[in-house]
């Protein structure tokens, strides 16, 4: 049952190195312009729509393992967990409370100071349907895309908190950078202190890291980092990770920080998107008082002006 | 029937390899199949199949456009430069050979991605190794039933 056919005799195709040239030009001009330029998307999107039924089938086993794995739990560890559920629902139930009465007093609060009101978040669920399998990024594939409105560059978190971020839209599903990839960038905010900083992705290592701190600056182990909220993308005050180490190097004017990501950043798992159609606060106030700055500087030239005319008619 | 066979058994290696594996030991279904067909019958499935192939796997895993390509390209030629002798070889001497062929197509990924830093382990090689493994089985279980 060997396939291959006598050699003939006399016409040979074209050689497998004339073909072996050919493709890898093609493919070296494929490279140069998929870095280069914005134009391949296109086609990228058409591929991937074709290409989803088969993704759909490839996350098939393990949906089926997590559903068999769901059927076989027995009531006993059911019951255990639904009184544990319970029990969280009444605490959380009771903060609710306190929540509410708490947000009504910022509001009011924040009127009185004449600042910007809080926004509320609205959210839609996905669910990661593959991981892609590269050396060195770290990306997942969401069932969500174009036709359930995702957006260039929404948010992604999760319960514990921000997963990642909307890096490509296409019809049937996007693709989400996570934290701890290498090209990613998160503005942060230590929940103790309120020091911000911007947090990057460190690829395989698994952690984020913030490199541009002074070597004096006021962190410690243990210190939460929060979602910020200047860049407009992320609401403020989700959780990003927690600081696992603090330290100085003798050649560096700066100080070595490290966190690790609160979020199950690589469980399979449901996620949640974040509409960023409302401008988070900090980027409001931020305008605002830009916009105060900008008033008073007329009034002041104002005023110069009026001065000068003055003194001229004096004279 | 052949090229049916080779395009149903692309696409069944296709689907295997998309499924989310453990960085650390990511059998290469789609290279070895690749590799199977590039001996066995050379006349269909050639250096485009391997490009195309290539292409496709860099459209699943949204990396850049032809890399994938390149590295199966490459990898293809030195299947095919040998393949006449190849085939004569004994088993463990093919298998050997796939060996070599599947570090070469790892070195090639680990190259074209360099700019972007370390790889995630040096799980690459332990890649290879389990995929020539799953190749070393298959081979003689195909051979065997032939028989």
């Amino acid at each position: 049952m060997d396939f291959q056919s006598s050699p003939k005799f006399f016409i040979r195709g074209t050689s497998i190195l004339v073909r072996t040239v050919i493709c890898a030009s093609l493919s070296l001009v494929l490279m140069a312009s998929d870095s280069r330029f914005q134009y391949l998307s296109e086609i990228r999107q058409v591929g991937m729509s074709f290409l989803y039924p088969l993704q759909w089938l490839s996350n098939r086993p393990e949906a089926i393992w997590q559903g068999i794995t769901e059927y076989a739990r027995t009531q006993s560890s059911l019951r255990s967990e639904l009184a544990k559920i319970q029990d969280q629902s009444l605490i959380m139930s009771a903060d609710l409370q306190q929540l509410q009465a708490l947000e009504t007093e910022n509001q009011h609060l924040r009127e009185l100071l004449n600042l910007a009101s809080t926004p509320d978040i609205k959210v839609k669920s996905a669910q990661i349907i593959a991981i892609l399998n590269q050396q060195f990024t770290h990306k997942v594939m969401i069932n969500q895309g174009e036709n359930a409105g995702v957006i260039l560059g929404q948010a992604v978190i999760d319960a514990q908190g921000v997963i990642g971020q909307v890096t490509r839209v296409f019809w049937f599903s996007s693709e989400v950078t996570l934290l701890t990839d290498r090209d990613f960038a998160i503005p942060v905010q230590v929940e103790r202190n309120g020091l911000r900083a911007i947090a990057y992705g460190r690829g395989a290592k698994g952690y984020i890291s913030m490199p541009y701190l002074p070597a004096n600056v006021d962190v410690q182990q243990g210190d939460r980092l929060l979602t910020s909220g200047i860049d407009g993308t992320y609401p403020q005050g989700l959780l990003v990770g927690e600081v696992n180490l603090v330290k100085t190097s003798d050649n560096s004017p700066f100080a070595i920080v490290h966190a690790v990501p609160l979020a199950g950043v690589h469980n399979f798992r449901q996620v949640l998107l974040i509409d960023t159609n409302e401008k988070s606060t900090a980027l409001k106030e931020v305008e605002k008082v830009m916009l105060e700055d900008q008033m008073q500087k007329q009034k002041r030239e104002q005023r110069n002006k009026q001065l000068l005319e003055n003194s001229q008619e004096h004279q | 029937m052949p090229t049916k066979a080779i395009y149903l058994s692309l696409l069944i290696a296709f689907v295997l390899q998309m499924m989310s594996w453990p960085s650390w030991a990511h059998p290469e279904f789609v290279l070895l199949v690749l590799l199977y067909w590039l001996l066995r019958a050379p006349e269909v499935c050639n250096i485009g199949t391997a490009w195309m192939v290539g292409l496709l796997i860099d459209l699943a895993n949204g990396g850049l456009f032809g890399q994938h390509a390149l590295a199966y390209t490459l990898t293809a030629f030195l299947a095919l430069f040998y393949q006449r002798r190849l085939i004569l070889f004994t088993n463990l001497q093919q298998t050997g050979y796939i060996f070599l062929l599947l570090v070469f197509n790892q070195l090639l990924m680990i190259l074209l991605q360099a700019y972007r830093g370390q790889p995630d382990h040096i799980a690459f090689l332990f890649s290879s190794l389990i995929s020539v493994v799953i190749w070393h089985m298959f081979h003689v279980y195909l051979l065997n039933r032939e028989r």
